[in-house]
């Protein structure tokens, strides 16, 4: 899944929150579209079932034959025996999994997704929803601030990691920068340990995209409605408790909607992390798609199918109950 | 102290807070990539971030496009141009029916759609599909693979988009004897034009940098499009950690993006901040 596709419900989502805002339920702000149910009056006129079909049929084929297919086959490859160096295809059973789970492969790949999906989380979530208060009033100069925090989610994820290698090797600026300020010189090699390694590729695609949740966070807080902040004024309110108090729990469906799609889009990060460490060093940030994508270069595409149906297993295991959990906390209005 | 007084501090203290961190979040990094890709090779090797002396204003860029920049543009035009037009055109044609039938069918095969925005592909049967098609390694195969995976968030917004109009003036049409082509054509275009800007947004920024699939899909050096071309050179060891020229690839394959950011920034910012109804 592509992170830009997904967060583009972000806008669904911003739309269903300014009607809700004025009338609806909190219902309203589930981040998928029902089709609208229209009486049978609207059927009836000039409606021929061909012509319709018509216009969802090419749409339906494309989906069907190159999403819906592939995806219900990688759960069918998952357990096949099937390499490169072999015609045959054979049942596998388990074999898959258990062979990249004793080499650490899986087991690996599965940590090192999970904290980097829960950095990347935490590290965008707080700066966009800190640039997003600072810059939610729509005036001249919060505009030119939004334009330019935007700029890095044009950019390909691919280029930002290059950027980021070098701005964090031994001899880089960000090295350069902390050796001004504490004395003697600091070479550390940000990308060079483990621990410190992943939590720096995880920032930088943090970096990437913050730009794009800062946006939904504003669209989150202009649907407070100034009725009800106006009326804390009155009664006294500053502007940190108007924050707390009212603002922070109706942001409720733009927190809920940037956690899932930050924490879920990382669990396919792929991109920055092949610009950035390809990986290493050793494996400290080979994430499930970078296992895939070795296991698919050395051939082993039975290996590969098992580490796809993997990611797809952490998604639907990790987006259905964090969105229910985190909706279940939304204030209702 | 009164609260005029107090609210200009306020707004003072707010806008250095945002200066600072700009600075160090986006003007550093980018002046970084910038100076050093008018570096000579040994100059950037410092990875400092000062201005570049002596200047090497062409000789990185034209080593970059001798290396298949154009290629790669090419390459990146003739996928995303024909791909976001049509997954644009397709996905809004059903999102119309979607969003104006009740039916429980149709229902089905809207959730069916809109699967993808969540789901990762399942990229090694997508490769075996293309391989018996004979489209493996071809850019047509490529298109096929992102517009499957990419018509759904555009069939979900628009769906949304088009709930929320009610549907008298296409009825008046039809009673007037317009047919479904003329309707869509004349009466949902135009409407839905404020929802297929942003959905053309998402679509660039997400089918130019299109990297996961390109590397299994299109192996072969003549497709290569942009990200993958960066990628084969920055990795090539001829040119892995010469910082002038793999930055002056990075500026010049994101630049078509920019430049069109450039153009369309008000409306791309107020498009995705104000929520497509009022775009």
């Amino acid at each position: 899944m592509s992170r830009a596709t997904s967060k583009a419900t972000g806008v669904a989502l911003k739309e269903q929150v300014t009607e809700g805002a004025g009338s609806g339920p909190p219902e309203s702000t589930v981040p998928a579209v029902v089709p609208a149910t229209s009486g049978p009056r609207r059927r009836r006129v000039g409606f021929s079932r061909i012509s319709g079909l018509l216009f969802i049929v090419p749409s339906l084929i494309l989906i069907v034959t190159f999403f819906i297919a592939p995806f219900v086959f990688n759960g069918a490859f998952a357990f096949i025996n099937w390499t490169s160096f072999s015609n045959r295809l054979s049942w596998a059973g388990l074999g898959n999994f258990t062979y990249i789970w004793d080499f650490g492969v899986l087991g690996q790949a599965i940590k090192v997704t999970a904290i980097y999906a829960v950095v990347v989380m935490i590290v965008e979530n707080v700066v966009s929803l800190a640039l997003a208060v600072m810059l939610q009033r729509t005036s001249a100069v919060n505009s030119v601030f939004r334009t330019f925090f935007f700029v890095p989610v044009l950019i390909s994820p691919l280029a930002a990691g290059y950027i980021w290698q070098a701005i964090l090797s031994p001899h880089g600026p960000l090295n350069t920068l902390i050796s001004a300020v504490i004395p003697g010189t600091f070479h550390y090699a940000w990308l060079g340990h483990s621990t410190s390694a992943l939590i720096c590729v995880a920032s930088v695609e943090a970096w990437k995209w913050s730009g794009l949740t800062t946006l939904v966070y504003i669209a989150g807080l202009n649907s407070v409605p100034r009725s009800v902040l106006e009326a804390a004024t009155v009664d006294g309110a500053g502007q940190w408790t108007r924050f707390w108090r009212i603002k922070a729990p109706l942001l409720g469906p733009a927190f809920t909607f940037n956690v899932v799609v930050t924490f879920v889009g990382a669990l396919s990060a792929f991109d920055v992390i092949m610009s950035t460490t390809s990986g290493g060093p050793g494996n400290a940030t080979t994430v499930l798609n970078v296992a895939l994508y070795q296991q698919y270069a050395q051939g082993f595409f039975g290996n590969a199918s098992a580490l796809s149906l993997v990611v797809t297993g952490l998604v639907i295991a990790t987006a259905v109950p964090l969105v229910t959990w985190l909706r279940r906390r939304e204030v209702a209005m | 102290m009164n609260a005029t007084e107090t609210t200009k501090l306020r707004t003072a203290a707010r806008l250095t807070a945002l200066t600072i961190f700009g600075l160090f979040w986006i003007v550093l990094p980018f002046w970084f990539l910038l100076v050093n890709s008018f570096k000579t090779e040994g100059a950037a090797s410092v990875l400092s971030l000062s201005w570049p002396s002596p200047w090497n204003l062409v000789n990185n860029y034209r080593t970059v496009i001798e290396q298949g920049f154009f290629r790669g543009l090419s390459n990146s035009l003739i996928v995303a141009v024909p791909t976001i037009l049509a997954v644009l055109l397709l996905g809004s044609m059903a999102a119309w029916i979607y969003a104006r039938s009740g039916r429980k069918s149709l229902k089905f095969a809207y959730y069916l759609s809109i699967l993808s925005i969540l789901l990762p592909p399942g990229v090694i049967p997508t490769v075996y599909l293309l391989t018996q098609l004979h489209l493996n390694g071809s850019r047509l195969g490529y298109m096929l693979a992102l517009a499957g995976t990419r018509l759904g968030i555009v069939i979900f917004m628009t769906t949304g988009f088009i709930s929320a109009i009610p549907p008298y003036i296409e009825e008046a049409a039809y009673i007037d004897g317009a047919s479904r082509i003329q309707v869509y054509r004349h009466i949902i275009l135009p409407m839905i034009r404020p929802v297929l800007f942003v959905g053309a947004v998402f679509l660039a920024i997400s089918v130019w940098n299109e990297f996961f699939l390109s590397i299994y899909l299109l192996p072969g050096q003549g497709e290569s499009t942009l990200p993958l071309t960066l990628y084969q050179f920055a990795s090539s060891s001829q040119f892995t950690l010469r910082w002038n020229l793999v930055f002056a690839f990075v500026v010049l394959s994101n630049l078509p993006l920019l430049i069109m950011y450039v153009i369309f920034q008000r409306r791309v910012i107020g498009g995705l901040t104000e929520g497509a109804l009022n775009g």
